[in-house]
């Protein structure tokens, strides 16, 4: 019999710091994560987080960049709330053991990021997230809580009005599992798999986010897909932007430094969505390098400054691209790289199905509106992790242990029996690729009205192929075949939600660039899109933008 | 930027223990570019020919640490490994489970025993009550003790150098290279208050253990360089804890000897080593070689050209006592 107070789904920085809030509040907690915690995506964040230290910089300043940066659909009450604990956070931080880089009087070191008026990013060389994830686990400990390891989430159990637990897929055991919980913390990343082209980890399939619209909640904002202007080429690996930040350069195939014309002020550190629309269009006015990419340039920062504050990125660039940043310059495009949407909550985690909570790149608070600032989302998991935590604590103190319901499992053994006795279906690899194929070429950086219509019949094409999808694979124990299986159904859910959503959406704002209509338009479009789960796919709705002091400019940088 | 493709020949472990007796080796061959990672290859074989093949992944770019393989018969991660080289150098590509970890499927080991290991060392920040931590900002921490760390913050987990550690294989006492360079970082960490227990408590626990034959860091992905960082530990250990073990003995007196003769006086190491008392328990083996090599027992006379090691020493250590 599993059952547990609180339920932490995921194990990145968000899922750890809602267990640890939790296990403060007396809680009985388990972690069900589909990898070591240690393994998790939060420990591939490069750059820095957040948080407005500097004696020239202010907590009102991090607020407006972050509500300009956000293109006026962040929440500015949940802004506000979130850059007044990003102090505090980082702190705590680096009281839990974090490794930060030091300034040469001992303090934090911060270093300048795009979009931001000061440097303002603490950072631990380029590979500040798995410093956090570290100093984090590390300060958790394993001892104080129930690891379900390699355990995939299959669906949220929602009764009587409320949620009452989950259904998971033991990997190893080979057999899914419910698990009841008197509350639940969806805190399992986001959807990036969604594109081929995406810096996130093969594991980021959008499994929370997917289950909490099966079982009824609204997702929020979906069609805001963040672009990263610098992926390695091939690979789509992430090049920070940090690398900017210490003074990298951006040029096109006549050697120009191109950002000059886009972003005057602040050239190659404007905000991503900026610079992502400015490579993109280099590439299409035929400035490009032949095979379509631009050049990052760092060689002009010497080989000691590269090799310290940018190691990780030599070695990414050596060993993936056959290129020496220390000599050479580095081939990027952009790439799909976050989610601002994700499922709907308030500032304390709270989704629209009571003791359901979600945090970090799952959730959609919204602090990132129509596009975030590099070095808030590890902010935003730590911030709103522990929101969640202390929330779904104060919801389990008061509700029952719920049972533990055969039907559950049987429902899901029932799914996935049908997947593995087909003699003859699809190939749930060859759906996902074709999905990426899909959302890759006709829902990217500019979006037509003519193929993301097209875009939509084509993932609904592949959702009625995924009725008969074929898991070949026949052992149960480590059936990676029948994950892939599960995983690209719940892609093609989140799929069909963003382009749904982009579609209406006339308007360009923050990432979300339609070339029909190129201005943002705050009479219209100035609120947040929910999603939630119709018999002939999503349902949309809107909901208001809450705003307090800033009221709605254009956005130049 | 199509680059030309080769055949590139695959001999992949496998091992489902729900359906097969003995494991065996299934042999693909791709088409690919020298570039193409590993791990690219195995996942293109898993949707092209095989999904029923089976291994962990997640990031792809060598900081997840979910990949670790023996790939030709070294232990690395398949997203950080380019099938050019391995051909250039092998003629095909073989890629088996990790060593020292029970395989579970395929190329997923179980890992249990490496993460207690990890657990053993008691990897967290020990504070002390008497002496808090500054509320509302953070430990002061210069750049040059951060730089004490060395490379151990990059550690990512992958227990690449686990796998390639003979100790590990050999005694199931040895906490093995990851755990020791992590106790390492929390040796160095000026925040932690428990530093002197924790290289008092390491050297019964198996810091001696380590036989210096550097595979670890030959095999780490990540540059940490364990057999490096088990090296400080050791000199840490004896500042803080004094020859208290055989193995701190024996490194002292091993020093010891050179110093004074620039050759080993094997009997006398071996008093060094055991002390008086546990040096009975020698005495069948000093009985066997009194018989085969009497000479290996005779106090040796200073080598020729003794004052090379002494200026050696001194250049080393020119406070030493000697």
């Amino acid at each position: 019999m599993r059952r547990h107070d609180v339920v932490v789904v995921g194990a990145g920085l968000a899922g750890q710091r809602a267990a640890l809030a939790a296990i403060e509040a007396k809680c009985d907690v388990a972690i069900v994560s589909k990898l070591h915690p240690l393994r998790s995506h939060s420990g591939a964040a490069q750059g820095g987080i957040n948080a407005a230290v500097g004696k020239e910089d202010s907590v009102d300043t991090h607020i407006y960049d972050t509500v300009k940066g956000s293109d006026y659909l962040g929440d500015q009450d949940a802004i506000e709330f979130f850059c007044r604990e990003a102090g505090p956070t980082v702190i705590e931080m680096e009281h839990f053991g974090t490794i930060f880089s030091r300034a040469p009087d001992g303090s934090l070191a911060r270093r300048p990021f795009g979009g931001a008026a000061f440097p303002r990013t603490i950072y631990a060389a380029d590979r500040t997230g798995l410093a956090l994830l570290q100093g984090l686990y590390e300060r958790l400990g394993v001892e104080t809580c129930t690891v379900y390891e390699e355990w995939d989430l299959t669906s949220v159990v929602v009764r009587d009005g409320r949620c009452q637990g989950i259904v998971a897929f033991d990997r190893r055991g080979g057999k899914f599992e419910e698990i009841a919980a008197k509350s639940v913390v969806l805190a399992t990343g986001p959807a990036g798999r969604v594109y081929g082209r995406t810096t996130n980890a093969h594991t980021c399939t959008g499994d929370g986010i997917a289950a909490a619209y099966r079982a009824g909640a609204a997702l929020k904002d979906m069609e805001f897909v963040q672009f990263h202007p610098t992926a390695l080429l091939e690979s789509s690996i992430l090049i920070t932007e940090g690398a900017r930040g210490e003074g990298g350069i951006l040029k096109n195939a006549n050697g120009e430094r191109f950002m000059v014309r886009y972003a005057p002020h602040v050239q190659d550190l404007a905000s991503r969505d900026v610079v992502s629309r400015a490579i993109v269009t280099e590439v299409r006015e035929g400035r490009g390098f032949p095979g379509s990419y631009v050049h990052l340039e760092l060689m002009h920062l010497g080989k000691e400054k590269i090799e310290s504050r940018l190691q990780e990125i030599c070695d990414f660039c050596r060993t993936f691209a056959g290129v020496d940043p220390v000599t050479e310059p580095i081939p990027v495009m952009p790439a799909q790289h976050y989610m601002m949407g994700g499922i709907g909550t308030n500032i304390r985690g709270a989704t629209n199905i009571p003791g359901l909570f979600a945090a970090g790149e799952a959730a959609c608070v919204s602090i990132h509106g129509a596009n975030r600032l590099g070095g808030n989302s590890l902010l935003e998991t730590l911030v709103f992790g522990k929101q969640a935590g202390i929330a779904a604590a104060e919801y389990a103190a008061k509700s029952p242990l719920p049972e533990v319901l055969a039907a559950d499992v049987d429902a899901e053994e029932t799914r996935v029996g049908k997947m593995s006795s087909r003699t003859v279906g699809e190939e749930p690899q060859h759906l996902r690729v074709e999905m990426q194929a899909t959302m890759d070429r006709k829902v990217g950086v500019f979006r037509r009205p003519d193929e993301l219509s097209e875009a939509l019949a084509e993932v609904r094409a592949l959702k009625a192929r995924y009725d008969h999808v074929r898991v070949v694979d026949t052992s149960r124990s480590y059936n990676l075949n029948l994950t892939d299986a599960l995983e690209t159904g719940n892609m093609l859910d989140l799929a069909e939600v963003i382009v749904a959503g982009a579609i209406p959406r006339t308007e360009s704002r923050g990432a979300h660039s339609r070339i029909d209509f190129p201005k943002r338009d705050d009479a219209n479009w100035m609120r947040h899109t929910l999603a939630t789960r119709g018999r002939d796919g999503p349902i949309l709705s809107y909901a208001p933008v809450a705003y307090t002091r800033w009221d709605p400019k254009e956005r130049v940088y | 930027m199509a680059a030309t493709t080769v055949p590139t020949p695959f001999e992949v472990y496998r091992f489902d223990p729900s359906k097969d007796k003995a494991p065996r080796y299934d042999r693909f061959t791709l088409d690919l570019a020298p570039h193409t990672p590993v791990l690219t290859a195995l996942l293109k074989i898993r949707s092209d020919s095989d999904p029923s093949l089976t291994l962990r992944y997640s990031c792809r770019s060598a900081i997840c640490g979910s990949c670790a393989m023996v790939i030709n018969s070294k232990s690395r991660l398949a997203c950080q490994t380019q099938v050019g080289a391995e051909l250039a150098k092998h003629g095909k590509i073989v890629i088996e489970p990790m060593r020292s970890q029970a395989v579970v499927r395929d190329l997923v080991v179980d890992q249990k025993p490496f993460w207690n290991r990890y657990r053993q060392i008691e990897p967290h920040l020990k504070t002390d009550p008497n002496d808090p931590m500054p509320v509302g900002k953070e430990n002061p921490m210069t750049p040059e003790q951060v730089e004490r760390f060395k490379e151990t913050p990059r550690c990512i987990a992958c227990a690449a150098c686990y796998s390639a550690c003979p100790a590990v294989e050999a005694d199931p006492e040895f906490p093995g290279p990851m755990a020791l360079a992590k106790l390492y970082r929390f040796v160095v960490d000026p925040r932690d208050k428990d530093t002197k227990n924790r290289l008092v408590r390491i050297q019964p626990e198996g810091l001696w253990l380590c036989l210096r034959c550097h595979l670890c860091t030959e095999a780490c992905p990540k540059d940490v360089r364990p057999s490096e960082r088990i090296r400080d530990l050791k000199e840490l250990a004896i500042a803080a804890a004094g020859t208290s073990e055989n193995g701190s003995r024996h490194a002292v007196g091993f020093k010891d000897n050179i110093a004074g003769a620039g050759v080993l006086n094997e009997f006398k190491l071996v008093r060094q080593t055991y002390g008086a008392m546990d040096l009975l328990r020698q005495v069948p083996q000093g009985v066997k070689i009194a018989r085969k090599k009497p000479e290996l027992l005779k106090k040796p006379h200073p080598i020729e050209g003794i004052e090379e090691v002494e200026a050696i020493y001194r250049a080393l250590d020119p406070e030493g006592d000697r």
